[in-house]
C-alpha cells in the first residue's frame, strides 16, 4: 500500500511539474491518434455509407469483411503493416519504420473499420426518407449524401470518437512500427508498458492518469452524443 | 386537348416477385389535374415514383415532354429539377423551418436573399406565416404537412406530385392544402396527386385515374376528364 501511495504522490508530482518526458508521450500520442482518426475518417465515412445506401452484388460479404477485421488483434495489423513498412516490404523505400508516419499508417487501419461500421450503423438506422426527399427537392445524389451526412451527424460524430478511443488505448501495433523511441515514437501507452518495465513504476502511473482522464473524456463524449443521437 | 406531358406505355415495376405497377399506356396531360385514385397497395406511391424519376421502372419506356427517358444520372438530375414528390409521409430535415423550405432553392444556386423571401412567400401561402425559426421537427403532423408543401412549391416545379396530401391532417390543414391545390391547377402547373377519397372530382375539376394492383383498368378509356 505504501508503494503504491509512493508511487501515485510520484505521479501527481510529475503530471503537476510538467515532465519534459511526460508531455512529450502525451503529444506524440495525441498527434498520432489524431491524424490517424483524421485519415480513417476520410476514408471510413465515406466508405461505410455508400456501402450503408448503396445496393451491390457483394454487399453481403463486405460487410461480413467488415464486422471481422473490427475484430482483428492489433499485433496482425502491426505485422501486416510491419511486413509492408519494413526495408524488404512493398513500401520499404519510403522508411516510414520506426516513425510516427508509420505508425499513422497502421492505426489508421485498426480504426478504419470501426469508423466505417459506426458509419454504416448510422446510415442504416436513418430514416429511409431523407435521401428521396433530397432528390426531389431537386439535389444530386452526391447532395442528397451529403445530406443524409448531415442528419446523421451524431452517429458519425460516435464513429469518430469510437476510432480515437480505440487508437489512442492502443499499445501492440504502436510498439512494433514506432519501435517506442523516447521523443519520437514513444506514446503514453508504449511508455507505460517500458517503463514499469524497467521498475520506474511511477512514471508508468502518471501516464497511465492521463490516459484514463483521455478515455474517460471520450466514454463523456460517447454518451453525450449517443444520447444526443436517441433524442 | 392539352398536350401529353408523360406518356408512359408498357409499364412495369416489381419488388421481388411482386409486380407492384404493371401499365399499359398512361397520359399524363400538361397543366391538368390528375388524381390516382385507388385502394392501398394499387401502386399509385410506385407510379408517383416513377413519375418522380426517383424509381427506374424495371419494363417500359417513360416519355416526358416528347423525349423518352434514358434514366442516366446526369438526365435525372436534370428532370428532377422540374419535379417535385410531396412524399404520403413528409421527412423534414433537422433544423428550422426556414432551412427546410430554402432546401430546393439552395440546391437549384439561388442566393440567399432571394431564398428568403421565397420562404416568406410560400410560407405565408400555406398558412404558415411567423414559423420561419421553428425547429422543424417539433411541429405538428398538420403544420408539418404544410412546411413540406411550402418547401416542394418553392421549387416552383413544372409537376407537382403528391402522395395523399390530405391524409392525417386536420380539417384546417386540409382546407387550406385543397385551395391552394385548386388554385395551383387554375395556374396550369400540372398536378398528380394519390387519394383514397372518391368524392374528390366533386370538389376539384380533375382527370381521374383509377389504379388497381397495379394496373389501370383497360377497359376504361383512363384519364377522363369530370366537372
Amino acid at each position: 500500500m505504501g508503494f503504491l501511495a509512493e508511487s501515485l504522490r510520484k505521479a501527481v508530482f510529475l503530471i503537476v511539474s510538467g515532465s519534459p518526458d511526460v508531455l512529450s508521450a502525451v503529444w506524440t500520442s495525441l498527434f498520432i491518434s489524431a491524424n490517424s482518426i483524421l485519415l480513417a475518417s476520410l476514408l471510413g465515412i465515406p466508405a461505410g455509407m455508400c456501402i450503408g445506401v448503396g445496393d451491390f452484388p457483394l454487399k453481403r460479404i463486405v460487410l461480413t469483411l467488415l464486422n471481422s477485421l473490427m475484430a482483428m488483434p492489433t499485433v496482425v495489423i502491426g505485422l501486416l503493416v510491419y511486413s509492408a513498412i519494413s526495408r524488404r516490404g512493398v513500401l520499404g523505400s519510403w522508411n516510414l519504420l520506426f516513425t510516427p508516419t508509420g505508425m499513422i499508417l497502421g492505426l489508421t487501419l485498426l480504426a478504419l473499420p470501426i469508423v466505417a461500421n459506426y458509419s454504416l450503423s448510422a446510415v442504416k438506422g436513418a430514416d429511409p426518407r431523407i435521401v428521396p426527399t433530397a432528390l426531389t427537392l431537386g439535389a444530386t445524389r452526391f447532395q442528397s449524401l451529403l445530406q443524409l451526412t448531415r442528419e446523421v451527424r451524431f452517429g458519425i460524430l460516435a464513429a469518430i470518437i469510437a476510432g480515437f478511443g480505440r487508437v489512442i488505448s492502443e499499445v501492440g501495433a504502436a510498439m512494433m512500427l514506432g519501435g517506442n523511441i523516447r521523443g519520437y515514437t514513444r506514446t503514453m501507452t508504449t511508455a507505460i508498458a517500458l517503463e514499469t518495465e524497467k521498475g520506474d513504476f511511477a512514471y508508468g502511473l502518471a501516464l497511465g492518469i492521463i490516459l484514463m482522464g483521455v478515455a474517460l473524456g471520450i466514454n463523456a463524449l460517447l454518451t453525450f452524443v449517443q444520447e444526443k443521437r436517441r433524442s | 386537348m392539352t398536350p401529353a406531358l408523360y406518356e408512359l406505355t408498357a409499364v412495369q415495376v416489381r419488388f421481388g416477385s411482386r409486380v407492384a405497377l404493371d401499365i399499359d399506356t398512361l397520359m399524363i396531360r400538361a397543366g391538368c389535374l390528375h388524381v390516382l385514385i385507388g385502394p392501398n397497395g394499387s401502386g399509385k406511391t410506385t407510379l408517383l415514383a416513377v413519375l418522380a424519376f426517383l424509381r427506374k421502372p424495371d419494363r417500359g419506356s417513360v416519355v416526358f415532354c416528347g423525349s423518352s427517358v434514358n434514366w442516366s444520372g446526369k438526365e435525372l438530375g436534370r428532370l428532377r429539377k422540374k419535379v417535385t414528390l410531396l412524399h404520403q409521409e413528409s421527412y423534414l430535415f433537422s433544423g428550422t423551418v426556414r432551412a427546410n423550405v430554402g432546401f430546393g432553392l439552395r440546391m437549384r444556386g439561388v442566393d440567399q436573399e432571394e431564398t428568403h423571401r421565397s420562404v416568406k412567400h410560400f410560407l405565408a401561402l400555406v398558412g404558415m406565416a411567423g414559423f420561419e425559426e421553428r425547429d422543424a421537427t417539433a411541429l405538428s403532423g398538420g403544420e408539418a404537412r404544410r412546411v413540406a408543401l411550402a418547401r416542394a412549391l418553392a421549387c416552383r416545379p413544372e409537376v407537382l406530385l403528391l402522395d395523399e396530401p390530405l391524409t392525417h391532417v386536420d380539417q384546417e390543414s386540409s382546407t387550406i392544402v385543397e385551395n391552394l391545390i385548386a388554385s395551383l391547377s387554375r395556374a396550369g402547373t400540372t398536378i398528380v396527386m394519390a387519394s383514397h377519397d372518391d368524392q374528390i372530382e366533386k370538389r376539384l375539376p380533375c382527370m381521374i385515374v383509377r389504379l388497381n394492383a397495379g394496373r389501370t383498368p383497360r377497359h376504361e378509356p383512363a384519364p377522363e376528364e369530370s366537372a
